[in-house]
């Protein structure tokens, strides 16, 4: 027992020896994921000719010149940041409606027609979606929906039916069923049921679908980019033309139109963080 | 009440596809009308060289993201799963990725990694390393895709893998403790076999995610230089939008929902069995 005290020493080490590396690996860790953002952030807030000077990198004077250079030189990004928010607030509404129905029905009634659709639902996840982009170009184009909103939010939604339908089910699930059997008895009918207890006591889904087709309908790129000429061109577009100017790029406008279109959906984002980590697993893991 | 989503997905999802294959076995353009030509679409796309260096690409790429995003992800999720001070905002930071655009990704990752003035080009001078020359060297420019999908993505498989952790009961590891095992023991015989199955829902999402790669590599390289750094998707697009041979592009299209659906195979054959065991 002569050496109880070295060992307890040398325990006492290893543990704030461990303790320290967790936080330094934490430390790595928020680096990677914050600076990259705080860089571009913090950048459209300089003078254009200070982007790339490596000094005071966080500490400076801030000016809005890059945000009046934007607002001059592309006036129209502006519209271009109200088509990307009406388009996602449009997918975002027709998703909600229809996977709200498809969940209900698939969390409380069964059968083997049922579960074939919904095994088809699953399916379709695996559809590469520059596959689709073929036979839709053309269809788009002969029923003249060509270069509207209506199309990227129809696109959206139908991609993200199968996601949403699948919370709205795991969180459905999760209600008693003896409230509806309660109002049953008390007469009302399945669509009162539905928007007077359903809906209320599956706010947490509804939010938590709602992340997923948000920030993908406010961020894709790829529809917008074949779908899209002029009139329902979206943000992310124009930020691409921008990197790809031929004048060469101007830093300070592209970080100013970048920071515009990251900091709304970023915000909306972490304010719903909870219901994004209780929808993603609910709606990867849960059958 | 499914039928909206059963016929959205029918006539947005389905049917398109449907329609692609057809228009793989056909040669078709702008204006003129389908011919049809059989496997003939196949045979060209099978026998063009940059569509192999499109698809060795895309392997090289899939599997570094994914695993390379895995392994992070785990680690992260390990680390968050102990003490953590303030532990909504330190999540909160790791998430903030998630929800950023492809493009502004891009965006950020060009600037930092600019051969000239970039802050993390300089550092990396600064300390003796080597720079990614990603704008010239194809294989640095697949290497700077690698790593901005790894950045972009790595919110979504740290989140189901830490979730799963968090389900994992304390008690198993008190247990275990009191059982003498020690931290690695720990983590083999209670941790591993526990996570098991959200690991794999994990990478296979991964996996079919990854393989629709398009946006990153576009705007970072175009494919370029001379084609050497497109990966499948960009490939298509080419073809399609580019060259105008939709019967190439659509058969690109149709090798790649076959890959698509043998790398969800796994994923599909538990989804069947179970939602068919209990209807």
């Amino acid at each position: 027992m002569h050496d109880a005290t070295p060992s307890r020493r040398l325990r006492q080490m290893r543990r704030a020896l461990v303790a320290g590396a967790r936080m330094l690996a934490l430390a790595v860790v928020l680096v990677w994921s914050a600076f990259p953002i705080a860089l571009l952030v913090l950048g459209s807030l300089r003078m254009p000719r200070d982007i790339f000077s490596e000094k005071n990198l966080f500490v400076f004077t801030p000016t809005l010149q890059n945000y009046v250079n934007l607002w001059q030189r592309w006036p129209d990004f502006f519209h271009n940041l109200v088509n990307s928010l009406m388009i996602a607030l449009g997918a975002t509404a027709l998703t909600l409606v229809i996977s709200f129905l498809a969940g209900y029905v698939y969390a409380r009634r069964q059968g083997r027609m049922l579960t074939a659709s919904a095994f088809f639902m699953i399916m379709v996840r695996l559809l590469p979606p520059i596959v689709l982009t073929l036979p839709l170009f053309p269809a788009i184009n002969w029923l003249m929906l060509n270069d509207t909103r209506t199309v990227l939010i129809l696109l959206y939604s139908a991609f993200f039916l199968s996601l949403g339908t699948w919370i709205m089910k795991a969180f459905i699930d999760q209600l008693p069923i003896e409230l509806e059997e309660a109002a049953a008895i008390d007469g009302s009918s399945l669509w009162q049921t539905l928007w007077h207890i359903i809906l209320p006591l599956s706010h947490a889904g509804l939010i938590a679908t709602s992340v997923f087709i948000m920030v993908f309908a406010w961020n894709d790129f790829l529809f917008a980019f074949i779908f899209t000429a002029v009139d329902a061109k979206t943000a992310p577009v124009v930020i691409s033309e921008m990197v790809g100017a031929i004048d060469g790029v101007d830093w300070g406008i592209l970080f100013a139109a970048a920071t515009l279109q990251l900091l709304p959906i970023l915000v909306f984002v972490l304010l719903v963080q909870k219901y994004l980590i209780a929808g993603l697993s609910a709606g990867a893991s849960k059958g | 009440m499914v039928a909206p989503a059963q016929a959205m997905l029918i006539a947005l999802l389905f049917l398109p596809a449907l329609y692609v294959f057809w228009l793989s076995l056909t040669r078709s353009t702008y204006g003129a009308t389908p011919q049809w030509v059989g496997l003939g679409n196949y045979v060209t796309v099978l026998s063009d060289p940059y569509f192999w260096t499109a698809a060795l690409n895309t392997v090289i790429v899939v599997n570094a993201v994914v695993l390379g995003e895995f392994a992070l992800a785990l680690g992260v999720a390990m680390l968050f799963a102990g003490w953590i001070p303030w532990r909504r905002l330190m999540i909160a930071v790791v998430l903030a990725p998630y929800a950023i655009s492809e493009v502004v990704s891009v965006v950020i990752w060009k600037f930092m990694m600019d051969p000239i003035g970039g802050p993390v080009s300089l550092a990396l001078r600064g300390l003796g390393l080597p720079e990614l020359d990603w704008a010239v060297e194809p294989s640095h420019g697949l290497a700077m895709v690698i790593l901005l999908s790894i950045w972009h993505h790595l919110p979504f498989t740290f989140i189901l893998l830490y979730t799963a952790l968090l389900g994992i009961p304390r008690d198993l590891y008190e247990a275990a403790k009191v059982d003498g095992a020690g931290a690695w023991r720990r983590f083999v015989d209670v941790t591993f076999p526990l996570l098991v199955p959200a690991m794999l829902v994990a990478v296979v999402f991964r996996y079919i995610f990854a393989f629709r790669i398009f946006s990153e590599v576009w705007l970072l390289t175009g494919g370029g230089p001379a084609r050497t750094t497109e990966v499948l998707a960009v490939y298509l697009y080419r073809q399609a939008f580019r060259y105008a041979d939709f019967g190439a592009a659509a058969a690109t299209g149709w090798l790649m929902l076959i890959a698509s659906l043998l790398m969800g195979a796994w994923y599909i054959h538990q989804m069947y069995k179970r939602m068919f065991s209990n209807a």
